[in-house]
């Protein structure tokens, strides 16, 4: 199921997931984003992302392989990704907790 | 490393508006992603929504460059070439004015403004064109010799053509002049017909050197002196352009009866085509100025 990509998203932080567990080319992103985030990134977000990515050095490009090239996770980048996940997981956290309250107290 | 399925190819259709959009990013960004970003739209498909995305984004690539794709060479040589197509617009124009104004034989209307335009006009115009001279000429000869050195007729017809092409226009307005030419002079036709040959041959001339630069890339000492140059000849030329603009309101405003001016509508196009010339010359400049700088990153 992929949703369209709207104000929810990050792309940024998916590029970043996506490339948190091995090396991924373009279209290998965008289908492992889809696939396993329900978001269509677009070719030109995603390379405006990798743009920015790699000028932060947040991601690194790897040999090419012919006209696509793979990207993998800096050390930067994975630090990076770790923070923000732990400050959406608090979000979530507290999102659910007060979702939780908020249904208690309309039952009541 | 993930299997990439094997989606629909894209049409040709949408083939062909994909690349379109992506010729709208800067040169540095097409030559870095430009051949992932075909490769994913091959294998993904190029919808419109896709293909509009693509065209929208290249906008922030434009503004905001990346840092790791910036090349001051490479910035200093579009600038330059940026805006010597926009200051041979403004010449252009500024030389219609003159030929409207100042050039018809006519006294100047005794309006202190107007007479402050014309004189901040002509010195504007005179210092542009000493700096595009003094700042551009070495770096034409690097060029010319580089050309020479290295047997390339294509590029030294292109450098020459600032030389061959006004020259070229020049004979031509002469020889037609003496042919058509009747005691009120040319006619409004035939001169607007001239205008728009000048403004061809400025932007034939113009694209010349231009087309030099993208191929030879040169680089150092005299691409530096003349981006610095060009800063120097958009800004006096841009002045140049509002001088006459004050002039030629001037003229409509308190000398209506001078020469004719009290036509509102030549105002109206002369205006937004300087304003267009000088805001392209000035930011293209500026952008050319500051890769001149070490430490001039986007």
């Amino acid at each position: 199921m992929t949703d369209r990509l709207d104000r929810w998203a990050d792309p940024p932080l998916l590029v970043l997931a996506s490339l948190a567990d091995q090396p991924r080319h373009g279209y290998a992103i965008t289908q492992d984003v889809a696939d396993t985030m329900g978001v269509r990134l677009s070719a030109g977000t995603l390379y405006a992302v990798i743009s920015r990515l790699e000028s932060q050095g947040l991601i690194e490009p790897l040999e090419s392989e012919d006209r696509r090239r793979p990207y993998r996770l800096t050390a930067a980048g994975a630090h990076a990704l770790a923070v923000q996940s732990e400050r959406m997981s608090h979000v979530a956290f507290v999102a659910r907790e007060r979702l939780h309250a908020h249904r208690g107290l309309a039952r009541a | 490393m993930s299997a990439a399925q094997t989606p629909p190819a894209a049409s040709s259709r949408s083939g062909v508006l994909a690349r379109a959009a992506l010729a709208l990013y800067p040169a540095a960004w097409r030559a870095r992603y430009g051949d992932e970003v075909r490769a994913l739209l091959d294998e993904s498909g190029a919808d419109l929504r896709t293909i509009a995305s693509l065209a929208w984004q290249a906008l922030p690539a434009w503004v905001w460059p990346a840092r790791h794709l910036y090349d001051r060479p490479a910035r200093m040589r579009a600038s330059l070439a940026t805006v010597l197509m926009a200051w041979t617009a403004l010449t252009g124009l500024a030389l219609v004015f003159a030929q409207l104004t100042q050039a018809q034989g006519l006294r100047p209307p005794g309006h202190p403004i107007i007479g402050w335009a014309y004189w901040v006009f002509d010195v504007a115009v005179l210092v542009s064109v000493l700096v595009v001279a003094a700042g551009g000429l070495p770096l034409w000869l690097l060029m010319l010799r580089s050309a020479r050195r290295e047997h390339r007729p294509r590029d030294i017809a292109y450098l020459l053509s600032p030389a061959v092409v006004p020259a070229m226009y020049l004979a031509a307005v002469i020889v037609a002049v003496r042919l058509i030419s009747h005691a009120h002079g040319v006619g409004q036709w035939w001169f607007l017909g001239f205008v728009l040959l000048g403004f061809a041959a400025g932007g034939v001339s113009a694209a010349g050197p231009a087309l030099a630069l993208r191929r030879l890339r040169p680089r150092g000492p005299a691409v530096r002196l003349a981006a610095r140059a060009a800063g120097i000849a958009a800004a006096t030329m841009s002045l140049a352009g509002a001088a006459s603009i004050v002039a030629a309101a001037g003229l409509y405003s308190w000398a209506p009866q001078y020469a004719g001016y009290h036509e509102g509508w030549p105002l109206g196009i002369y205006l937004p085509m300087v304003l267009l010339a000088a805001a392209v010359a000035t930011v293209s400049a500026a952008r050319g100025i500051r890769a001149t700088r070490p430490s001039g990153a986007a």
